[in-house]
């Protein structure tokens, strides 16, 4: 059990406006530390609300989620909020930086929230991590001043500061051109293979869900079909 | 020092908002020193005319007033267990003397909270000169120590106060006095009082007070003079005048020396309703100009934040899936207004001091006022600041808790 990074089980979700309407359905899933996961499916299958929920900012469902060994289910907000700065990472389908903050700043801010280290060692990782997605020279710009696929890049690098337990993505590539999908899904592949991160990431993308270790097929709220990846994991497990 | 990361958040949209940053603090400034420049204008006025009422009224008068009878003379007449009522009781004359007004005089010398005691005696009189006559009232007085309690010195505009001392029969004269009369320094004036004595006096000054009834009326001179004139020994003595070291000890002080000497003994405060009155109404009108000022500075500043939230709410949400708890969001917030408020508070400090200082430069020359009387009175400065922060940040509160409760899934997901 040690090594599952995420474990929820029966999480059941309804949406009342405008009308009563179940878009969860007993959902059960796991994810083991170090894996790649995708979540795939059409609009309106419920998948980025499973996500949302299991990134424990959505706190309206049924059903049990742990994170981590901690169960997050029932937590307060504030407790949440501390989990989700500690053990989450994020990357949204519109990079979401803070703009009138540098680069550096966007990154070091979820550090310097979590108070663990010193603002010079934050700054020291925050610039490891630019320059791990080749964006260093990028690090003292206002955040809204570059292009889309540098500002991604940013964001992913932000989601690592922490170095979370998981990283969730929702659509990460989604806004972007066929280019920076590419340099994006190389990052996150980096990010699994070298460096053992787990990911859940929930995409339209075909290509982008088949190179990761297990894609999970979501319809009308309920998981249907689970595929393993097995090249990718073997490779992941060596 | 090390900068909580949300107080570099805080300063961080302050800074990138400049304009707005800077007109919200001037909404404060413009309260604050708008606060301090009324306050300081009204203690300095009221200060002034209480001043004022103490150039010719002291703290403390001692005087013998009229009593209602009563029935102990009835009692020690009829000596048994009766119970006697009197029916329509009258004012009873008293002498208008103070028995033993010297002996007063030491024992309440003894009191630390008094800085100053001396007798006067009053006389009304009839001032002749020529064929015409003009009624008024003489003090008879110790000149020295009348001029250390009520500075009679300043209101001389000629002849020196001093020769009253000096010159035997000698008499200083209101300005009204002297112009309705035609008399001038080194003239001499018939002084008839109400028991048919007559004296001829020397004028050797003339003073002006700010007040026309008492200068065509008011006289002084030396004591012995005003008892000889009324016919009395030097024990009389129809008032004792009490200056304090903190005059608002009065009011306890004045009933305190009411029980020792058995006299009516009256406060400045009583003798001045209407000054206290006037100031409670000024207090009043101030109180609400500067009320109705900082709450437009207050509105100023949440419909800044507020606008700042709507167009931030993404970034809180951002913020927020981060791990930014609600209560780190509102400290965000709240920040801001707080350093809004600090900013023009602190600018506000500064305006309404160079504001209060330049008008107290403005000339005014209306009787013995000179200047604008203008106070420079530091609780104001704490008041003010502390007023203008309450404010802001109860102005701040209201969004800075809206901003802690967006929803970061709601926003996101749009």
């Amino acid at each position: 059990m040690e090594n599952i990074a995420l474990k929820a089980s029966g999480i059941t979700k309804y949406f009342y406006d405008p009308v009563k309407m179940q878009v969860l359905k007993d959902i059960n899933m796991e994810v083991i530390k170090g894996e790649f996961v995708s979540i795939v499916g059409k609009s309106g299958c419920g998948k980025s609300t499973l996500l949302y929920i299991l990134s424990t900012m959505d706190t309206d469902y049924e059903g049990t989620l742990t994170i981590n060994g901690e169960n997050t289910t029932g937590q307060s907000l504030n407790n949440l909020a501390r989990i989700r700065n500690e053990s989450i990472g994020f990357v949204f389908q519109f990079h979401y930086l803070l703009p009138d903050f540098s680069c550096l700043k966007n990154v070091m801010i979820p550090a310097l929230r979590l108070g663990k280290l010193s603002p010079k060692e934050i700054e020291a990782a925050a610039y490891e991590k630019l320059k791990m997605f080749g964006v260093e020279d990028q690090a003292l710009k206002k955040a809204g001043k570059l292009s889309g696929g540098q500002q991604q890049r940013v964001a992913i690098a932000r989601a690592l500061i922490n170095n979370p337990a998981i990283i969730m993505g929702d659509e990460p590539t989604g806004n972007l051109d066929s280019k920076n999908t590419g340099i994006v899904f190389d990052l996150f592949m980096q990010l699994s293979k070298e460096y053992g991160q787990t990911l859940i990431t929930v995409t339209h993308d075909e290509d982008f869900a088949k190179r990761s270790d297990r894609i999970i097929e979501m319809a009308d709220g309920e998981i249907k079909r689970i595929a393993g990846n097995n090249g990718n994991k073997s490779q992941n497990n060596k | 020092m090390k900068i909580s990361v949300n107080t570099e958040i805080a300063l961080t949209y302050l800074s990138s908002r400049k304009k707005q940053t800077v007109v919200a603090s001037m909404g404060v400034m413009f309260g604050i020193s708008m606060f301090i420049f009324m306050q300081s204008l009204m203690k300095g006025t009221n200060d002034y005319f209480e001043k004022m009422s103490f150039t010719n009224t002291p703290h403390i008068r001692i005087f013998n007033e009229n009593k209602v009878a009563d029935n102990h003379m009835l009692r020690s007449f009829i000596n048994d267990q009766s119970e006697k009522i009197l029916t329509n009781p009258k004012q009873l004359a008293q002498s208008p003397g103070i028995t033993n007004p010297y002996g007063i005089i030491d024992q309440i010398r003894r009191n630390p909270k008094i800085a100053a005691v001396t007798p006067q005696v009053t006389g009304n009189v009839i001032y002749t000169s020529g064929s015409v006559e003009l009624p008024g009232n003489v003090a008879g007085v110790e000149i020295d120590e009348e001029d250390k309690m009520f500075d009679v010195q300043t209101n001389m505009i000629s002849g020196n106060l001093h020769d009253l001392n000096r010159v035997h029969n000698s008499i200083l004269i209101g300005k009204g006095i002297a112009e309705k009369l035609s008399l001038h320094t080194g003239d001499n004036l018939t002084v008839r009082a109400g028991n048919g004595n007559m004296l001829v006096m020397r004028v050797v000054g003339v003073f002006s007070t700010t007040v026309k009834q008492l200068d065509e009326t008011k006289s002084y001179a030396n004591i012995s003079t005003v008892q000889s004139l009324a016919g009395k020994d030097r024990s009389y003595v129809t008032e004792i005048k009490v200056n304090l070291v903190n005059y608002n000890d009065a009011p306890a002080v004045a009933r305190d020396l009411e029980t020792i000497t058995g006299y009516k003994s009256e406060d400045w405060v009583k003798a001045n309703e209407q000054l206290k009155a006037a100031f409670k109404v000024r207090a009043i009108i101030l109180n609400s100009v500067i009320g109705v000022i900082l709450l437009v500075a207050g509105f100023g500043i949440y419909n800044i934040l507020n606008m700042t939230i709507y167009e931030k709410i993404k970034e809180i949400a951002i913020l927020k899936a981060q791990g930014f708890s609600g209560r780190a969001v509102t400290s965000i917030f709240l920040q801001q207004a707080i350093y809004i408020g600090l900013m023009g508070g602190i600018i506000g400090l500064i305006v309404g001091f160079s504001l209060t200082f330049m008008v107290s430069r403005i000339y005014i020359g209306a009787g013995t006022l000179k200047y604008l009387p203008m106070s420079f009175h530091p609780p104001h400065y704490i008041q003010a600041l502390t007023f203008g922060i309450i404010t802001t940040i109860a102005a701040g509160f209201f969004p800075a808790r809206k901003a802690s409760k967006v929803d970061p899934v709601t926003i996101i997901r749009g």
